[in-house]
């Protein structure tokens, strides 16, 4: 149909790989790159989409993808397959089909979950496994980044939740490299949006136990992560399979269904045609509710040949969606009680996915934590960034970041042997005899080692002086909700330094090893003495 | 003020206890750091030797 075109050059040497990060969603997915000067950016697609919906579509030999193939959800829903992420890698026996159930519905062949399409100009349907459905998605997301970025792109980092089996990420492997993609890691979706907050500034990372709430559009996933020294280490995370995106937009449904029933007699939910339209319409509405105070909806034809159109206000879509967010609070604070953390222990909230634009959402959250403590989301953060491409973007640092190792190099640096590290039980600190805070924090509780922090503290009555090495725990006073910082337990050693003038500068360097021996060394700034010692 | 009375420590320092001990998590293995902290542990280097390369 096109004008033959020259093959692509295949002689010019893959110099440099063109790697992306591919944000793999269950209702939608989105792809980022980094730019020269490594900043990452999501990628629109041909439609203009950065979001670009999961769903793909047949009408005849067509194949739709993204926002067209959403539409098809409507008028050809039983060749429209959505919402599959989840069934990768797994037996058919244990997906849950619940939200297929508007779009073509998984069968089973062999034991593995397929879809049965017509895909041709007559009326026989085949057998498409979900394999293969994920490949031909990820073809369409690698063909939007190639044609953005002018190269082909070759290779990619990919976000899964915490809890994807080591089986479904061996099936998406297999479906990326048979879409001609290597995929040259896979990450943590939690992990990734820390990543893609602190690459936004490129300072040294500071010490803080964050929470990140993933709120998606079928299921919502909560992660307790502690970033010290810009390591990630996940405390504990929590999922619900049936909290999303989607139950607000069946409170919407619900709410205008109601409407049209009391003028027409007749429930637009009943007709499966209408249902889908209401469906589509309501989540538009929903948008709009996240950016302004009000939103309408307007559906010709909606049932019995009668149009529908309605306004709904901020408020009350915040009264009928109550119960959603009590779920979505009680999510974020389930995951910290099993991370055996409070949450004044909490120092960053992060908001990631589609669903964390809605503004009730972060100050419901807000309101659970202490004023001091940032929330990550636009409307309760001016600096936030777009919750919806998190993922995306910290796949992209980290894709750009692993490009030029080889596959081994990742392999062996992914390896349990490399991962696998002690972390600090208790805090380690300093005390300085007379200084105003009696413990002052070097290495948090949670700290990967081996690990070094040097800190200097002000002498505060100038001659000898103790600096003595303790481990500290936290303690919460009841009497006034403030996080102290933590109270000494033990003391480890101690270092004295002679003929400190006052208001000298003290500065003392931890250096904790993976046998947990630890190396201090304190000396005066500008001054020649030094004290070392170490614990065995 | 002086160093308390007693302090008779060789070297000013004086141990009291070692750590207590550590708890074995998995890092994740994303991010500019893990990946220095990864290269430093395959090359069983130190944060030293590692700063100098």
């Amino acid at each position: 149909m096109s004008a033959p075109t020259s093959p692509p050059p295949e002689s010019t040497e893959v110099d440099s790989k063109t790697v992306i990060g591919i944000a793999f969603g269950n209702t939608t997915s989105s792809i980022a790159y980094t730019t020269p000067d490594g900043k990452a950016e999501v990628i629109a697609n041909e439609e203009g989409d950065r979001q670009i919906p999961s769903v793909l579509s047949y009408v005849g030999s067509e194949e739709y993808h993204g926002t067209q193939a959403k539409s098809h959800l409507v008028r050809n829903a039983n060749n429209t397959v959505a919402y599959f992420r989840d069934f990768l890698g797994k037996s058919f026996a244990d997906i849950d089909p619940t939200n297929s159930h508007n779009s073509a519905h998984p069968a089973d062949i062999d034991g593995t979950p397929s879809f049965n399409l017509q895909q041709s100009d007559d009326e026989t349907t085949t057998a498409v496994s979900v394999s293969e459905v994920a490949r031909r998605h990820l073809v369409r997301l690698k063909d939007s980044a190639s044609d953005f970025l002018g190269s082909k792109v070759t290779g990619c980092v990919i976000t899964v939740p915490t809890d994807f089996s080591e089986a479904q990420r061996e099936a998406l492997i297999a479906a990326a490299k048979a879409a001609e993609l290597e995929v040259l890691q896979i990450i943590h979706e939690p992990v990734a949006a820390c990543l893609a907050y602190d690459a936004r500034n490129n300072e040294v990372p500071t010490d803080k136990t964050i929470l990140v709430v993933d709120l998606g559009g079928t299921r919502c996933d909560a992660a307790v992560v502690s970033s010290r020294g810009g390591m990630y280490t996940i405390i504990a995370t929590a999922h619900d399979y049936e909290l999303g995106g989607l139950q607000l937009d069946n409170v919407l449904v619900d709410h205008f269904a109601k409407e049209f029933l009391k003028k027409h007699k007749i429930d637009p939910r009943e007709t499966p045609r209408s249902l889908a339209r209401m469906k589509l319409e309501a989540e538009g509405t929903k948008r709009t509710l996240s950016l302004g105070t009000s939103a309408t909806i307007s559906i010709e034809s909606l049932a019995g040949g009668y149009d529908f159109h309605s306004t709904v206000n901020r408020l009350r879509y915040e009264l009928l969606s109550k119960k959603v967010f009590d779920q979505i609070v009680k999510l974020a604070e389930n995951v910290v009680a099993k991370a055996d953390l409070d949450l004044l222990d909490i120092d960053e909230v992060i908001l990631s996915g589609g669903t964390s634009h809605t503004p009730k959402i972060a100050s419901r959250l807000a309101q659970i934590f202490p004023e001091s403590t940032p929330i990550n989301a636009p409307a309760t953060s001016a600096t936030a960034l777009n919750p919806s491409e998190l993922s995306a973007r910290g796949a992209a640092i980290q894709a750009s970041l692993v490009a030029e190792f080889d596959h081994e190099d990742i392999e062996q640096s992914t390896h349990p042997a490399v991962t696998v590290a002690p972390h600090l039980a208790k805090s380690i600190g300093v005390c300085i005899d007379g200084a105003e805070q009696a413990f002052q924090t070097l290495l948090e509780a949670q700290t990967a080692v081996p690990a070094r922090r040097t800190a200097q503290f002000i002498a505060p009555n100038g001659g000898d002086v103790v600096v003595r090495i303790c481990e500290g725990v936290r303690e919460i006073v009841v009497t006034k909700p403030e996080k102290k910082p933590s109270n000494v337990d033990r003391v480890i050693a101690e270092a004295g330094i002679k003929d400190v003038k006052k208001g000298a500068k003290i500065e003392v360097t931890v250096n904790v090893a993976d046998d947990l021996s630890l190396n201090l060394a304190a000396r005066v700034v500008g001054g020649q003495q030094t004290v070392r010692g170490s614990v065995e | 003020p002086s160093l308390p009375e007693g302090w008779s420590a060789e070297s000013n320092f004086v141990v009291h206890a070692p750590l207590s001990s550590s708890v074995n998590r998995k890092l994740e293995p994303v991010g500019p750091h893990f990946l220095a902290h990864a290269r430093r542990k395959r090359h069983s280097r130190t944060f030293s030797e590692d700063d100098r390369i």
